[in-house]
């Protein structure tokens, strides 16, 4: 261990005189991941699927639920050079609309973490600093909330508030109801992480030489949670879109936008005979979501302090 | 063994507050959007007065929402899980379809079980060999797939394409499949059992893996293998038992899962339990049945956190202490 940070911190030094110290961390951690072939894989697969997200208005050959198919005499048709991935009997291009589901699927997957982030690190600091009945009650809110069949209740929330209230959301009254039922498993975490590193030694010689809590907070605890933090995300990423694939299979989703889990839930009618409308997105599910967990194993290998050398 | 009954009463109180927890929401939900009434109307086209009126009287409309939530809880703890928007009691529904739901589900899981602690420990006695690599990759694909996509690829290529398996439901109707009505059943469990094993067994072996890994290093295991200690006895008496005990968790959670995710999974293979009917009743918003079926599976996942409490304080004594 010492081997390696001394020096980075050498080459720290070089680089900005004797600026902070996590800084250097972070250089020892990136230094980890370099070497971890399936998490860079993850990271390459990852920033594919961010590329074709960002990118999708232009490399999509036709727009988004369009039924260009139906006019051309393609409906139905098996893959080809034209249709890569086939059409559907109803005309839409299951090409464009797995390269446009990149997109929403992302959207979802992203938007709903950052809910997850903030709700969940909020929560977790005030009850792994604070003590008493309010810590007590958000304790026992957070269990409640890990232990709950949430898949039934997202399905049941996108049913009810698409059907009543918030019909015109879209996507984001899933990112929402994500969000909403996804944070407790952030909040025990940094729960936890809080109360192991408050105890450290370190932290009490800190405050033995009359650091203010601000400052213990800042130097010391955040820099510490914000490495599981981001391993747990990661890994978060990857659920949402299953998870949003799940609900628009089901038909609980956005009818009008485009999604992985929409082309799945069309193609499965079609099953018998045209296999493509639900093989490909299908596809393009498995190799997301595999990007996000080898980068989040990655990711967990390089700051995970225990495997440092 | 006192310490063994306290833990116990400990973990049966914590149930309490969660059930409750899940009780609140799960009504909520059905009160969320305002008038239960109009979202019923939403889902069923054209409601008979003689339903509409079953379902002023099942709601109490007249009463305020908390009072209508502990009556509907009342209600609930005698049993008594109300009436279908059809005008059938959900609890008769209800029966038969837990009883598919479970049969799927514990066939699963214990076949993940089986299959997933001697590989994952396999995986890690070989940490980088071949098998290793095969392990770990086919596991990270379980990891990473939608289970219902699987078993609808499946469904492809065994059922319509090689034509070996039935597509769909519990049991055969128009033919009896391999010509007995218990073989029938069999061959329409086979497509379901293989993906939820495969996708419960991938979560089993990478935690059995790492944890095997991490125990393997420790000071103790060095010990014992130095005391001359064969190293069967090291890997199944020593190592394993330490790491064990997080894979029990994992277990209950991934059953959880299982349980939470079965709209999804029971959908693709038509299969009659509590996830396909949840997801038929939640589509067109029979409000009663959805409540039922949610209540019936958190018992059931909060059955299996207690199990796997007990589990776990038997196989590691630390955590009975307070």
């Amino acid at each position: 261990m010492s081997d390696v940070k001394s020096e980075s911190q050498v080459e720290q030094a070089k680089e900005s005189g004797s600026r902070s110290r996590s800084a250097s961390q972070w250089a020892v951690a990136w230094r980890r991941f370099k070497r971890n072939k399936s998490g860079l894989a993850g990271m390459a697969i990852v920033g594919f699927f961010v590329f074709v997200a960002l990118a999708s208005p232009w490399i999509a050959p036709f727009p988004p639920r369009s039924y260009a198919g139906l006019f051309s005499g393609a409906a139905g048709a098996p893959p080809s050079w034209e249709h890569p991935f086939g059409v559907e009997p109803s005309g839409i291009d299951v090409f464009s609309e797995v390269i446009h589901g990149t997109r929403n699927d992302l959207y979802v997957g992203l938007g709903a973490t950052l809910i997850t982030i903030l709700v969940g690190v909020a929560v977790g600091a005030i009850a792994g600093y604070f003590r008493g009945l309010i810590a007590d009650t958000i304790l026992g809110i957070t269990q409640v909330f890990l232990v709950i069949p949430a898949l039934l209740l997202i399905l049941l929330f996108a049913r009810i508030f698409a059907a009543l209230v918030f019909a015109g959301l879209g996507l984001t009254l899933i990112v929402l109801i994500l969000g909403f039922f996804g944070w407790s498993g952030v909040a025990l975490l940094v729960r936890g992480e809080i109360f192991r590193v408050k105890e450290l030694e370190f932290i009490q010689a800190e405050r033995a030489l009359g650091a203010g809590t601000l400052r213990i907070m800042f130097r010391h605890i955040v820099p510490n949670v914000l490495s599981p933090v981001i391993v747990v995300s990661t890994l978060n990423i990857a659920g949402y879109i299953l998870t949003e694939v799940v609900i628009s299979f089901l038909g609980f989703g956005d009818p009008n936008t485009s999604t992985w889990g929409l082309l799945i839930n069309e193609g499965f009618t079609y099953i018998r005979t045209e296999w493509w409308v639900s093989f490909f997105p299908g596809l393009a599910v498995v190799f997301c979501v595999l990007g996000f967990n080898l980068m989040g194993d990655g990711l967990s290998d390089a700051l995970n302090p225990r495997l440092r050398e | 063994m006192a310490s063994y009954a306290r833990y116990l009463i400990r973990r049966l109180l914590f149930m309490i507050p969660v059930f409750l927890g899940v009780s609140v929401l799960t009504y909520a939900v059905g009160n969320a959007a305002g008038d239960p009434i109009a979202l019923i109307r939403i889902g069923l086209r054209n409601p008979s007065p003689a339903v509409l009126q079953a379902l002023r009287e099942y709601y109490h409309l007249d009463q305020p929402v908390h009072m209508r939530y502990l009556n509907w809880l009342w209600e609930l703890l005698h049993g008594n899980l109300g009436t279908s928007v059809t005008g059938r009691s959900v609890g008769d529904q209800i029966g038969a379809w837990a009883a598919t739901t479970l049969e799927l589900q514990i066939i699963s899981l214990l076949l993940a079980i089986a299959i997933g602690i001697p590989v994952g420990i396999l995986s890690a006695k070989r940490q980088y060999s071949k098998v290793d690599y095969a392990v770990t990759t086919i596991a990270i694909f379980g990891y990473s797939m939608p289970t219902f996509w699987l078993g609808i690829m499946l469904i492809i290529v065994f059922s319509f394409n090689l034509g070996w398996l039935p597509s769909s439901g519990a049991k055969g109707m128009t033919f009896l499949w391999w010509g007995d009505p218990l073989l029938d059943h069999l061959a329409h469990l086979v497509l379901p059992v293989f993906v939820l094993t495969y996708v419960g067994l991938a979560t089993i072996v990478r935690l059995v893996r790492s944890n095997m890994l991490e125990v393997l290093r420790q000071d103790y295991i060095l010990a014992a293998r130095s005391s001359g200690l064969s190293e069967r006895t090291v890997t199944y008496r020593y190592a394993l038992r330490n790491a064990i005990t997080p894979v029990v968790t994992i277990v209950a959670l991934s059953f959880g899962g299982a349980l939470a995710g079965a709209p999804a999974t029971e959908t693709a293979f038509s299969w009659p339990g509590l996830g396909f009917a949840f997801a038929r009743a939640a589509l067109v918003l029979d409000i009663p049945l959805v409540q039922g079926i949610t209540i019936v599976i958190t018992l059931m996942i909060l059955t299996a956190n207690l199990i796997m409490d007990l589990t776990y304080a038997m196989l590691d004594p630390r955590v009975r202490v307070d």
